[in-house]
């Protein structure tokens, strides 16, 4: 089981609200293995964001309740953990970026002392020698003049650098793992394709594994090694980048993909929004969380949870029914359906 | 920042121009002159004070040499001790009501911040629940019952040592300063309290206090370094209108306690219509505020470098 | 994952065929609310603001219709019941017109004493000569051999010791003069009288104690001027008449509390309330104009503002008291008044101006200017209504520091001054008879303080229900 770097089985997380339970991750199996990038994909409200916060122990608790499932990184038990324990990990074997730079670094601390806390923290390093290698850190990340930056407060930086300088403080500890949470959603798109690029050298430079949470298939296609689809909580399809690009076994897969804009001119070839909206996850529904919205809806699908069908003999897996062999088969799975 | 201060410091000497304006104005529309309620004036006398006040002039002549005077730093001589200067006055019996102010501001804030910050770490618990309860009566019960409470406290320990423990009233050692500072500090302590628990409750859903502890800091590190720091903030902004409440909410604390302050002698100043010391406290405590408003600014520009670096 | 393998054999053909889903995915769930609607349904949600509503509620009824139902005049003296602690009513006897008494001197007994004695026995047989009222308690005992004299004293609660015979009356300078005429500001509580012989000059170590509780007593003519009998002519000396019922106690003046607690909130009140909704006005004139018209005008008026909220705001007050002309010991209910409004109207402006700026860069302005709507239009139909949330809860928040304000100012003497109560003035005088009479100060400060708090948790429960967004920092 414990070949993988990080491994999580059946995952499930709830909110308590005034309205009542939300199960907002109902059973979520994924691994990373080390080097590569897997990334997560689905819209808002999907769950992806609470499934990576709920490995690091950022969920709130109350409200929100881890309800069932394991990680494990490197064998070792993670969630749940008191965090004292959860320390010895967050920052060391896992760093985390988010989607908001602005936001996301304290306003009132200096860049260099922020990323010199983390290594204060867990090396043990005295100040100047924290300083220093925030400075290195500042340096690796393509910030230009580190040692003057590295003394500025967030305000000074734009929403490009301050993006650098989380990455630079994420990489403080040379984690085994970067969780890059939606890391260039509130990026201008020109300074979206610089840290993406800035992300896959880093990559390859500290041999990190990422995993890269987006709504975006052109960052997917660009960054990951494999794929997986989330839909109402759960993940709908695994695989490849090119199993889900090319050989998409599930409706909603699909749905994003002509969903995407392209550059690629076509006459006939309309952007195709997906219709309606995710269910309502104070009551999930019992079967397929995408049935109201799939064009290819069959009865079935109504009350039966799909489960995990192998598409080829690789890891291509998907959760729906029309993979099951008394389906119907149909060449081309669309959108647009019959 | 420097060009900040300057430009704050320039604002804050016109601000004190018109608050001497407007004194000027209000005590020279009084009905009738200030002389006439000295009952036994005989005309050659009140001819004299008149000089010697400069009432015989016309208006706008007395207004420049007001100004003039101000500028100066003379405030003039009482008229009800003749032999007494409003400077002397001030020198006197300001340092007291300074001392009570300062002593009462320090317990609010630090009282404020602490109290504060508890509430929203046991938020919604019993810590939270009681300390927001006084709190609230801190803010509707009027200060002069808390001062009128308070000494009653300090006879009622007096009785049960059976000597006189802590002093009552009057002034002079730390033992005098206790309770009138307490008291006067109560209401403003409140206020910050209710302030620093949302500031401290909105910090904790702030970003950064995420990626605090996605980078793996200890709990009580992310408390002192990331949260406290942003969360009081806001309080400091609000500290300067609180430093002009706690000095003239101070004149009845110096009532009630016996206090020899500025503010207990404006009060009798008043009572004696006596111009002078009333026209040059008001000036005096005007221009103190705005000068403690202008070193909150500074200060908070010290903590928030957002302000200090624009 | 056994359970869906075993479901999925039994799936048939039938389970495959394409299945009708429904279009419509959103619809909408709520009906639709005005946005006062909408606030009114949320601040009924909320316990505490709701209690607080009632509470002021309940301060109008006793201030309007209070003064109706407790018909009793707030200056009316009863000096008999002077700083009587809340209780219920209480019945005094009726008794005559207070008569001389030339007390008891034993015929044949010596005046001096014979001998000087070490000690002098305690006198034996001490007790009260007849009913003891309100109007006199008289004692009489029986003389001691060696006495050359005898002082009184009366206490509280009972002495332990010689030293604790608490507050020396008087007493007599010979032998046989054995009785004593208490008059001393009695009132209907226990009093325990001691008796010390002394030998002309020094006094004895023994003594005797008595316990006296002297009834309240009236005479008939004052019964009879203060209307609590018709005619004297079924009346005995003797007989117990109910007196004045004062349910909160009476002042140091004998004042009944309650009747001037009514007159006070009328005081306190109206400059609580009427102050603030007047400066409240002018400031959303005030704003609203800098801020409609912007550009230099704005600059002009907001730098005033500036100015006027530099001024020390109590210090003001207290000047525009003189500059109205009111000495002290005067009271000044409509200076004060204008004087708040005078000093109170920056905030509200700077608000207003503030949501105005806001609301005029907003697209449905623009929207409407684009439509031809005229400033008129534009003032009355959005940038007014827009407002009204923020403006009520300043309201809300302007009635507690009015009431702090006149209550303060009071307080050390520079508001509202006796005798016209408020519940300021009357905290004033209450604090000086605080240790003995805490009542006189309880009540105008619980009313002070309830209001206050009422107006404060509304204010909470206005802001959350109105908009999160303007929940202020101040």
């Amino acid at each position: 089981m414990s070949e993988h770097l990080l491994e999580v089985t059946n995952l499930g997380v709830q909110f308590a609200t005034y309205g009542g339970e939300v199960k907002a991750v109902r059973g979520v199996d994924f691994y990373v293995d080390k080097g590569e990038t897997l990334a997560i994909v689905g819209e808002s409200g999907c769950g992806k964001s609470v499934t990576v916060q709920s490995l690091m122990g950022l969920i709130p608790m109350p409200p929100g309740k881890i309800t069932s499932g394991s990680a494990t990184l490197n064998g070792k038990e993670i969630l749940g953990l008191p965090p004292k324990q959860a320390n010895r990990f967050r920052g060391v074997e896992i760093g985390m970026i988010f989607q908001d730079p602005m936001t996301s670094l304290n306003p009132t601390m200096t860049i260099g002392d922020q990323i010199s806390e983390t290594l204060m923290v867990h090396r043990g390093f005295s100040y100047r020698e924290a300083f220093t290698r925030s400075i290195e850190l500042l340096e690796r990340t393509r910030i230009p003049e580190a040692s003057r930056r590295a003394k500025q407060y967030p305000f000074e930086f734009s929403g490009g650098m301050l993006q650098r300088a989380m990455i630079a403080q994420s990489l403080a500890c040379n984690p085994a793992i970067l969780i890059a949470d939606e890391p260039t959603t509130a990026l201008d798109v020109t300074i979206q394709a610089q840290i993406l690029e800035l992300m896959a050298e880093l990559q390859r430079t500290e041999e990190m594994s990422i995993i890269l949470i987006t709504h975006d298939l052109a960052v997917v296609a660009r960054m990951a090694d494999r794929v997986a689809v989330m839909y109402a909580g759960q993940i709908v399809e695994t695989g490849t980048v090119d199993e889900i690009f090319y050989e998409s076994a599930h409706p909603y897969t699909v749905g994003l993909k002509e969903a995407m804009p392209s550059n690629r001119v076509s006459r006939d070839k309309a952007l195709m929004p997906i219709l309606g909206s995710p269910p309502d996850l104070f009551s999930p529904p019992k079967g397929c969380g995408y049935y109201a919205r799939c064009p290819h809806a069959m009865k079935v699908c109504k009350h039966n949870l799909p489960p995990s069908f192998p598409i080829s003999d690789t890891e291509h897996v998907a959760r729906c029914w029309l993979q099951h062999e008394d389906a119907p088969k149909s060449d081309h799975i669309t959108q647009a359906g019959r | 920042m420097l060009y900040y201060i300057l430009k704050r410091l320039a604002a804050g000497v016109i601000t004190v121009w018109f608050i001497a304006t407007a004194t000027f104005i209000a005590m020279h529309s009084v009905p009738g002159d200030p002389l006439m309620n000295d009952k036994a004036v005989s005309a050659e006398i009140r001819k004299n004070l008149e000089r010697k006040y400069g009432l015989d002039r016309p208006v706008h002549e007395q207004y420049f040499l007001f100004l003039g005077n101000m500028l100066k730093g003379d405030f003039g001589i009482s008229f009800t001790q003749q032999n007494r200067k409003v400077n002397d006055i001030i020198r006197d019996h300001f340092p007291v009501s300074a001392t009570l102010g300062v002593l009462a501001i320090l317990i609010a804030s630090t009282g404020g911040v602490l109290w504060g910050a508890l509430t929203a770490i046991y938020r919604n618990r019993l810590p939270d629940i009681i300390i927001m309860f006084l709190v609230i009566l801190g803010i509707s019960v009027p200060s002069f019952v808390f001062a009128a409470l308070g000494q009653l406290l300090l006879v009622n320990i007096n009785k049960l040592v059976g000597y006189s423990l802590i002093p009552v009233a009057g002034w002079g050692t730390i033992w005098h300063m206790l309770m009138p500072s307490l008291v006067l500090g109560l209401g403003t302590m409140a206020l910050l309290t209710r302030l620093m628990r949302s500031s401290m409750l909105e910090v904790v859903n702030e970003d950064y206090i995420k990626t605090a502890r996605a980078k793996g800091l200890s709990p009580t590190r992310i408390f002192f370094r990331h949260q406290l720091r942003n969360a009081i903030l806001p309080v400091v902004t609000v500290l300067g209108p609180q430093i002009a409440a706690i000095t003239t909410g101070g004149f009845v604390v110096e009532l009630v306690f016996a206090i020899p302050g500025l503010g207990r002698y404006f009060v009798q100043a008043v009572q004696q219509l006596d111009y002078t010391v009333i026209m040059g406290t008001t000036v005096f405590y005007g221009a103190f505020l705005v000068f403690m408003v202008i070193v909150v600014d500074i200060l908070y520009g010290f903590i928030d470098p957002r302000v200090r670096l624009q | 994952m056994t359970d869906v393998l075993t479901r999925e054999s039994r799936l048939n053909e039938d389970d495959f065929a394409p299945a009708q889903t429904s279009e419509s995915v959103e619809q909408i769930s709520r009906p639709s609310l005005s946005y006062w609607q909408d606030a009114w349904i949320r601040l009924k949600k909320n316990k505490r603001a709701l209690i607080s509503l009632y509470i002021i509620i309940g301060l109008a009824l006793f201030t309007l219709a209070g003064p109706l139902l407790w018909r009793v005049d707030p200056a009316l003296q009863d000096l008999n019941q002077i700083s009587q602690s809340p209780s219920m009513p209480k019945q005094a006897i009726v008794v005559g017109p207070y008569q001389r008494w030339r007390g008891v001197t034993i015929e044949g007994f010596p005046a001096e004493p014979d001998e000087y004695l070490d000690t002098i026995p305690a006198p034996t047989g001490l007790h009260t000569y007849d009913d003891p009222t309100t109007q006199s308690v008289r004692l009489v005992w029986d003389p001691v051999t060696g006495a050359g004299g005898y002082n009184v004293y009366r206490n509280q609660r009972k002495p332990e010791t010689i030293n604790d015979l608490g507050l020396p009356l008087g007493g007599t300078l010979a032998g046989n003069e054995v009785s004593y005429e208490d008059r001393l500001n009695l009132e209907r509580k226990t009093y325990y009288y001691s008796i010390v012989p002394t030998d002309g000059f020094d006094e004895s170590s023994q003594y005797a104690i008595l316990k006296v509780t002297p009834k309240l007593a009236i005479t008939r003519d004052d019964a009879l001027t203060r209307g609590l009998i018709d005619t004297a002519d079924n009346v005995a000396f003797g007989d117990t008449i109910n007196l004045e019922f004062h349910p909160f106690g009476t002042d140091y003046l004998g004042r009944d509390m309650l009747a001037r607690l009514m007159q006070g909130a009328r005081v306190s009140l109206f400059i609580g309330i009427v102050a603030p909704f007047l400066y409240v006005l002018f400031g959303i004139m005030y704003g609203g104009f800098a801020g409609y018209f912007g550009g230099n005008f704005d600059q002009l008026l907001m730098r005033f503002a500036d100015f006027v909220v530099a001024l020390p705001f109590l210090l003001f007050m207290i000047l525009f008291k003189i500059a109205f002309g009111i000495g002290p010991g005067e009271s000044g209910v409509f200076p004060m008044l204008i004087a708040l409004v005078l000093l109170g109207w920056p905030a509200t402006a700077r608000l207003v101006r503030g949501q105005v700026l806001q609301i005029r860069e907003q697209g449905y302005i623009q929207a409407a200017r684009l439509l031809g709507a005229t400033h008129h239009y534009l003032v009355i139909r959005h940038i007014i209504p827009n407002t009204m949330g923020v403006i009520l809860v300043t309201l809300t928040f302007a009635v507690p520091s009015a009431i702090f304000t006149e209550a303060f100012l009071s307080f050390i003497g520079m508001g509202v001054a006796p005798p016209t109560p408020s519940w300021g003035s009357m905290c004033n005088e209450g604090v000086k008879t605080m240790l003995s009479h805490p009542h006189e100060l309880f009540f105008p400060a619980f009313f002070i303080s309830v209001t206050v708090l009422a107006f404060n948790l509304l204010g909470d429960g206005l802001t959350e229900a109105l908009d999160s967004r303007l929940r202020s920092r101040d």
